[in-house]
């Protein structure tokens, strides 16, 4: 047992946390094209749209049934060997796009579930009132739904915030490229390993406290 | 975030326009001394030696850090428009890219945990062992192409394979004579070198085999030959190494 390198990791904690804004910023693009993403998907596969229902189908499948470093690296380096053009995304681009592609499909069926979990008590009342189709998703059907999504949709979210941390496989210095290049230089990977996975930790349960607050919120009209 | 964007932006258009003026030069920042990160400090040898070069020839360099298994593709694709990590010549290479002149001469190098370097003295005490490299360097080449490659447990590392062989989840690993000397003498982990050095190896900076590729190589290796002859370039290797590795 080696005595730990306090100075070491006091003087690593500022210069690690100027990365926390990058991988905050990376997960909240990603997860809110990502909610966009999914909440298109759902509603096309909840209303059965042809055609497009079989590609979301296709979509989904095929990014919930591959692992996502192996997404990361087919965009980053896979894609753009066969498409000149797509040299021009950069690692950042390439993560945000493949979390956000990633999470769309798990989160769809998470929104689709939510959706068709609505009693159809409301969806038959909506529709007798004369609303048309949209009204009764915007007004009725999706506020319900959201309700009941949210706490998986923040574990995604958290999920999200982990997975930044494979894109310094791609070469983005982000907080766990520069942990490891830290470590590199000063070789002692037990102190910035321990204090990275804490940073993270901390991240993740200050989120856990939003997210009780946003339940609260939300079930405030359900409250008996 | 508006900056991340910026930067997103900054990165697009560099990209899409290689300015004449602006080398982007690709490195890992992981491998101790040439090219590592301490205190969030991009340094070591690599970069004071393109800084001292761009001095030289007028132009501006923009460091890019990426997974060493990376930059050879990086290159091809035009993300960056030259490596400077210790990029050895090779046959294979050369194929592909064009080289400035050599500015490091070196030898590959067996290390082992502390206490076995009488068991192992070289790589022919490898066989039937375990041995790490870094994925994609011209010392993986080296192990695959001994007589006796099929005998050697051959495990690729992107870093820490020095940490790999001071835990002794490997017997040895095989890197630069340069930086492993280095390594031992600078960092706590318990190494030892394994013998002497086999095999030479000349470090130079590759370039696209274009047009645009070989008017960067002849400008900035013409650098280099004012840096050997002014005596700038083994300085910075006295500084980084106490011995000039430049010749």
């Amino acid at each position: 047992m080696r005595p730990l390198d306090l100075d070491y990791m006091l003087g690593l904690v500022p210069v690690l946390l100027k990365y926390v804004p990058l991988t905050l910023a990376m997960a909240s693009v990603a997860m809110v094209l990502a909610l966009i993403l999914a909440s298109l998907m759902a509603i096309v596969r909840v209303m059965k749209v042809p055609v497009l229902d079989g590609f979301t189908r296709f979509f989904i499948s095929f990014f919930r049934g591959t692992p996502l470093l192996v997404q990361l690296f087919l965009f980053y380096y896979g894609l753009p060997q066969v498409f000149s053009f797509l040299t021009a995304i950069d690692g950042v681009t390439a993560a945000v796009m493949g979390l956000t592609l990633h999470f769309a499909a798990y989160m769809a069926e998470s929104i689709r579930a939510a959706i068709v979990g609505v009693d159809r008590s409301q969806w038959e009342a909506s529709l007798s009132v004369g609303m048309t189709t949209a009204q009764m998703m915007r007004r009725i059907i999706l506020p319900q739904a959201a309700r009941v999504a949210a706490p998986t949709l923040v574990n995604y979210f958290v999920d999200m915030i982990k997975s930044t941390s494979l894109a310094f496989t791609l070469g983005v210095t982000e907080l766990m490229g520069a942990t490891q290049k830290e470590a590199a230089g000063s070789f002692l990977y037990f102190e910035a390993f321990i204090l990275v996975a804490l940073i993270y930790w901390a991240i993740v349960e200050t989120l856990t406290v939003l997210q009780r607050r946003l339940e609260l919120h939300l079930g405030k009209a359900h409250a008996r | 975030m508006r900056r991340l964007f910026l930067a997103a932006a900054l990165l697009a258009a560099s990209t899409s326009v290689s300015l004449a003026d602006t080398i982007r030069v690709g490195m890992s920042g992981g491998y101790f001394p040439f090219t590592f990160v301490k205190q969030d400090k991009l340094q070591g040898f690599e970069v004071d030696f393109i800084n001292a070069l761009v001095d030289v020839t007028g132009d501006e360099a923009e460091f890019v850090t990426m997974s060493f298994s990376g930059l050879i593709g990086a290159l091809e694709s035009g993300r960056i428009d030259t490596i400077a990590n210790q990029i050895t010549i090779t046959p294979e290479r050369e194929q592909k890219f064009v080289f400035t002149q050599p500015y490091v001469i070196d030898g590959a190098q067996v290390v082992v945990r502390k206490g076995n370097e009488d068991e192992i003295q070289g790589p022919e005490d490898l066989k039937g062992r375990t041995v790490a490299v870094n994925l994609g360097s011209n010392f993986e080449q080296l192990l695959r192409e001994l007589p006796y490659a099929d005998e050697i447990d051959i495990k690729t590392y992107e870093s820490n394979l020095e940490q790999e062989t001071a835990l002794g989840r490997v017997d040895a690993f095989v890197m630069d004579r340069v930086s492993a000397t280095q390594v031992i003498k600078e960092t706590p982990l318990p190494l030892a070198l394994a013998g002497e050095r086999f095999s030479e190896i000349r470090n130079a900076l590759p370039f696209r085999d274009d047009e645009e590729g070989r008017a960067l190589r002849d400008r900035l290796d013409a650098g280099i030959t004012t840096l050997k002859e002014n005596g700038t370039l083994s300085e910075i290797s006295q500084k980084w190494f106490g011995a000039d590795i430049t010749e």
